[in-house]
C-alpha cells in the first residue's frame, strides 16, 4: 500500500489511465458540420444498434433519413443516464436540428435539453413528456400485440401461453396486457404466464426464463426484449429438438426470418418508416405540438404472420385477424391502451 | 410429481447458470492466489464469447469455438498482465480499462464483421452429454449428469486446481507469491513469471466461460457477458479462494438466479423485482455469514517489486 501514496507514482498512473481513455475514445469522433446537408439529425440509443431489434430499427430509420432528405446524420450510444444530458448537449450545441432519443428513459433529460436549446427539436420514442420542441413518438405496439394474442389464444394446444419481458417499464407491460387481452378474447380460460428478466440484452437469462416457462406447459412464447429475444428462440428451438410442439412469436421488429421454422409471426413496429414520417412532418413544419401516435392506422404497427408458417393458421383465424385489424384502425375494437402521456402533460 | 419435475428443472438450471461463473471464478482463484486481482475478467469473458462465436463459425464446431474463446480470453489477459505485472500499474484501474476496452472492441469487431444493425448467428450447439446410467438418477441426475461438456470440465478443473494449489510444490510456490512475494523471491521463486502465467490462465478460463455463454445461447450479442465477470469475482470470495468451494459457490449463485425464473414461471403474485434482486441478496447474506473469517491472499492487488520501475 505504501506504493500508492507516492505522488510521482500516482501521477504516472493517472497519465497511463489517460492514455488508455484516449485510446478508448479515439473511435468516437465528435460530430462535425456538413456544409452540403440541408439539416443535421442525431440518434441516441442506450443499447447497441446491432440488436436486430428496437435499436437496429432506429438506426435504419436514421439511415433512411439520410437517404431520403440528404441529411447529415450521427449516432451515439449512451451507456449511463449521466451521459444522456452530455449527449443532448453535445449534439444541440454543435447545431443538430433534430435529435431522436430512442427510448422512454430519455424523457427527463430531453425536457431539460429542450428548454436549454429551443432551436433544436427532440423526438423521444415512447416518451411521456411534452414541450414545444420535445415531442413523444409513441408506437402503439399494443395493437400488434393484441393481434398476436388472438393468434396465440387460437393456436395454443395446452391452453398455457407465456411472455418473457426485459424490464417492466410501462410500454413493455402494456404490450403484455394487450397480448393477454387478445388471447382471452378468443379463449377466456387461457393461462398467461409472464417472466421479467431485468435486462433487454441478457440472452442467457432470457433462455433460462423461457426454459422455465416451457416446463410449465407453455406452448407459445412471445417476448418483449431486444437482443435477448435470441435466447427465447434458442430455448424454443431446443424444446422442439426434444420433440415438443412449441412455438415462439417475435416482437418489435419483423423477426419472422430470424428463425422461420419456429416463429409463428411478429408484432412489429415499423420504426424506420415512423422516423421518416416524423422527419417529413418536421421538415414541412407540420409537427404537432403534442405526442405523435404511430399505430396501425398509419400501418406503422401490425402483426405479421410468418409466411413460412401460414399453414399453421386456419382460414377462420386469418379472417379474424384481418377483421380485428380493420376494427382497430376504425376504433371499433377496444383494446387495453398504454397511458404514455399523463393528462396533465397532454393538456399543456 | 409436478413439484418433483419442477425441482429437477430448477436444479438443472442452477448448474447451467453456474457453469460459466465456475469457469471464470476458477481461473480468477488461481490469479488471486498469485496476488493479482483481475477486474478485467469481464473483458476476457466478452472477448471469449465473441472468439467462441467466430471460432465456432470458422471451424463449424462447438469445440473449435471453445478453443478459440480460450485463446482470445488468454490474449486479453496477456494485455492485462503486461500492464500490471510488467509495468506494475494499479490492478484495479488497469482491470477497469480492460473491461471497458473489451466491451467496446468486441462490439466494434462484431459490427465490422456482421454489419451495424447485427444479425442472428446460428452457432453449432454445445449439446449436453448425458453420462450413461447416472443421468437417470431421479432429480439429481439431469442436474449433475446431463450437462454440457464445459460443466464436467469445470468440475474436473475444480478438483485438479484444488490438488495443484494445496498439494503440490507448484501450488505452494504460487500461493507464496500471493502471500509474501519477497519471501517467495528469496526462496528462488520467479515472482513476476508466476504472476504473469497465473493471470493468463485466469483469462483463458474466462475465455472458455465466455465461449460457453455464446454457444449455449447460440449467438453473440454485444455486452452478453452481462456483468458475469464481476459476479465471478464475488464467487471467488464466496468460495474462500478454494477451487472446490468456488465450484459450489458458483452453483449456489446459479441456483439463486435460477430461482427467479422458476418462481416467476410459477405465476406467484410477488413483485418480480424481488426475484431479480434475490441472487444479490443471497450473496450478501452468504458473504456476511460464511466468508467472515476467510482471508484474502496478503499480497492481493499489491504491485511487486515495491520499488517500482
Amino acid at each position: 500500500m505504501a506504493v500508492a501514496s507516492e505522488p510521482v507514482d500516482f501521477v504516472r498512473r493517472v497519465a497511463r489511465l489517460g492514455l488508455w481513455l484516449a485510446f478508448l475514445s479515439s473511435a468516437c469522433q465528435p460530430p462535425g458540420e456538413d456544409a452540403g446537408a440541408p439539416f443535421q439529425v442525431a440518434l441516441l440509443t442506450s443499447g447497441p444498434v446491432s440488436d436486430a431489434g428496437w435499436y437496429a430499427g432506429a438506426y435504419e430509420g436514421l439511415q433512411m433519413i439520410a437517404d431520403s432528405f440528404g441529411a447529415h446524420i450521427s449516432h451515439q450510444q449512451t451507456r449511463t443516464p449521466a451521459e444522456f444530458d452530455e449527449a443532448f448537449f453535445a449534439y444541440a450545441s454543435s447545431g443538430y436540428d433534430l435529435i431522436f432519443a430512442h427510448g422512454f428513459e430519455y424523457q427527463d433529460a430531453a425536457i431539460r435539453a429542450g428548454a436549454e436549446f429551443p432551436e433544436t427539436t427532440i423526438i423521444v420514442s415512447a416518451g411521456g413528456r411534452v414541450a414545444h420542441n420535445v415531442i413523444p413518438l409513441i408506437f402503439q405496439l399494443e395493437e400488434g400485440s393484441y393481434l398476436a394474442g388472438i393468434a396465440a389464444g387460437s393456436l395454443t394446444k395446452t391452453g398455457v401461453i407465456g411472455m418473457v419481458g426485459g424490464v417492466a417499464i410501462p410500454p413493455a407491460e402494456g404490450t403484455f396486457d394487450a397480448f393477454e387481452a387478445g388471447a382471452k378474447s378468443v379463449r377466456p380460460d387461457v393461462e398467461v404466464l409472464v417472466t421479467w428478466i431485468g435486462s433487454w440484452n441478457d440472452v442467457t437469462a432470457a433462455k433460462e426464463a423461457a426454459v422455465a416457462l416451457l416446463r410449465r406447459d407453455v406452448d407459445i412464447l412471445i417476448h418483449n426484449t431486444d437482443a435477448a429475444s435470441f435466447g427465447v428462440f434458442q430455448a424454443v428451438r431446443e424444446a422442439r429438438g426434444d420433440g415438443r410442439d412449441v412455438w415462439a412469436m417475435g416482437m418489435n421488429r419483423d423477426q419472422n426470418d430470424v428463425a422461420p421454422e419456429l416463429i409463428l409471426g411478429s408484432a412489429v413496429i415499423r420504426i424506420p418508416e415512423g422516423f421518416v414520417e416524423i422527419t417529413r412532418l418536421w421538415y414541412d413544419g407540420d409537427l404537432p405540438g403534442e405526442a405523435y401516435y404511430a399505430g396501425s392506422k398509419a400501418s406503422l404497427v401490425d402483426y405479421v404472420v410468418n409466411p413460412a408458417r401460414v399453414a399453421e393458421y386456419t382460414p377462420e383465424l386469418l379472417a379474424l385477424l384481418e377483421e380485428t385489424r380493420t376494427g382497430i384502425r376504425e376504433g371499433t375494437v377496444d383494446i387495453p391502451r398504454i397511458q404514455f402521456v399523463s393528462d396533465e402533460e397532454a393538456n399543456r | 410429481m409436478a413439484e418433483l419435475a419442477l425441482l429437477t428443472s430448477f436444479l438443472a438450471a442452477s448448474v447451467r447458470l453456474g457453469v460459466p461463473l465456475a469457469l471464470a471464478a476458477l481461473g480468477e482463484t488461481v490469479s488471486e492466489r498469485a496476488g493479482v486481482i483481475n477486474i478485467g475478467l469481464e473483458g476476457s469473458l466478452i472477448a471469449g464469447a465473441l472468439g467462441g462465436a467466430l471460432g465456432a463459425l470458422a471451424w463449424s464446431s462447438a469445440f473449435g469455438g471453445i478453443l478459440t474463446g480460450a485463446a482470445v480470453g488468454a490474449l486479453v489477459a496477456v494485455v492485462f498482465a503486461a500492464f500490471v505485472v510488467g509495468l506494475n500499474t494499479d490492478q484495479i484501474i488497469t482491470g477497469t480499462a480492460i473491461t471497458m476496452g473489451g466491451l467496446g472492441v468486441t462490439g466494434a469487431v462484431y459490427q465490422a464483421r456482421f454489419g451495424l444493425t447485427g444479425t442472428t448467428l446460428t452457432l453449432p450447439p454445445l449439446s449436453s452429454v448425458p453420462v450413461p446410467l447416472l443421468h437417470r438418477i431421479p432429480v439429481l441426475g439431469p442436474a449433475l449428469f446431463d450437462q454440457a461438456p464445459t460443466a464436467y470440465f469445470a468440475v474436473v478443473m475444480g478438483i485438479l486446481l484444488w490438488y495443484g494449489l494445496f498439494r503440490t510444490e507448484w501450488g505452494l510456490e504460487l500461493r507464496a507469491v500471493g502471500e509474501s512475494p519477497d519471501a517467495a523471491q528469496a526462496a528462488g521463486v520467479r515472482v513476476r513469471w508466476t504472476r504473469f502465467w497465473a493471470t493468463v490462465f485466469g483469462g483463458l478460463m474466462a475465455g472458455i466461460a465466455g465461449a460457453h455463454l455464446a454457444l449455449d445461447s447460440g449467438t453473440f450479442i454485444e455486452g452478453m457477458s452481462g456483468g458475469r465477470g464481476f459476479i465471478a469475482l464475488a464467487v471467488v470470495v464466496l468460495g474462500r479462494w478454494n477451487p472446490l468451494w468456488v465450484v459450489v459457490a458458483a452453483i449456489f449463485f446459479g441456483g439463486a438466479s435460477a430461482l427467479q425464473f422458476s418462481m416467476q414461471a410459477l405465476g406467484w403474485d410477488v413483485p418480480h423485482q424481488f426475484f431479480l434482486a434475490l441472487p444479490y441478496l443471497l450473496t450478501l447474506a452468504a458473504l456476511a455469514g460464511w466468508v467472515g473469517r476467510a482471508r484474502a491472499p496478503s499480497a492481493l492487488a499489491h504491485p511487486w517489486p515495491k520499488t517500482s520501475i
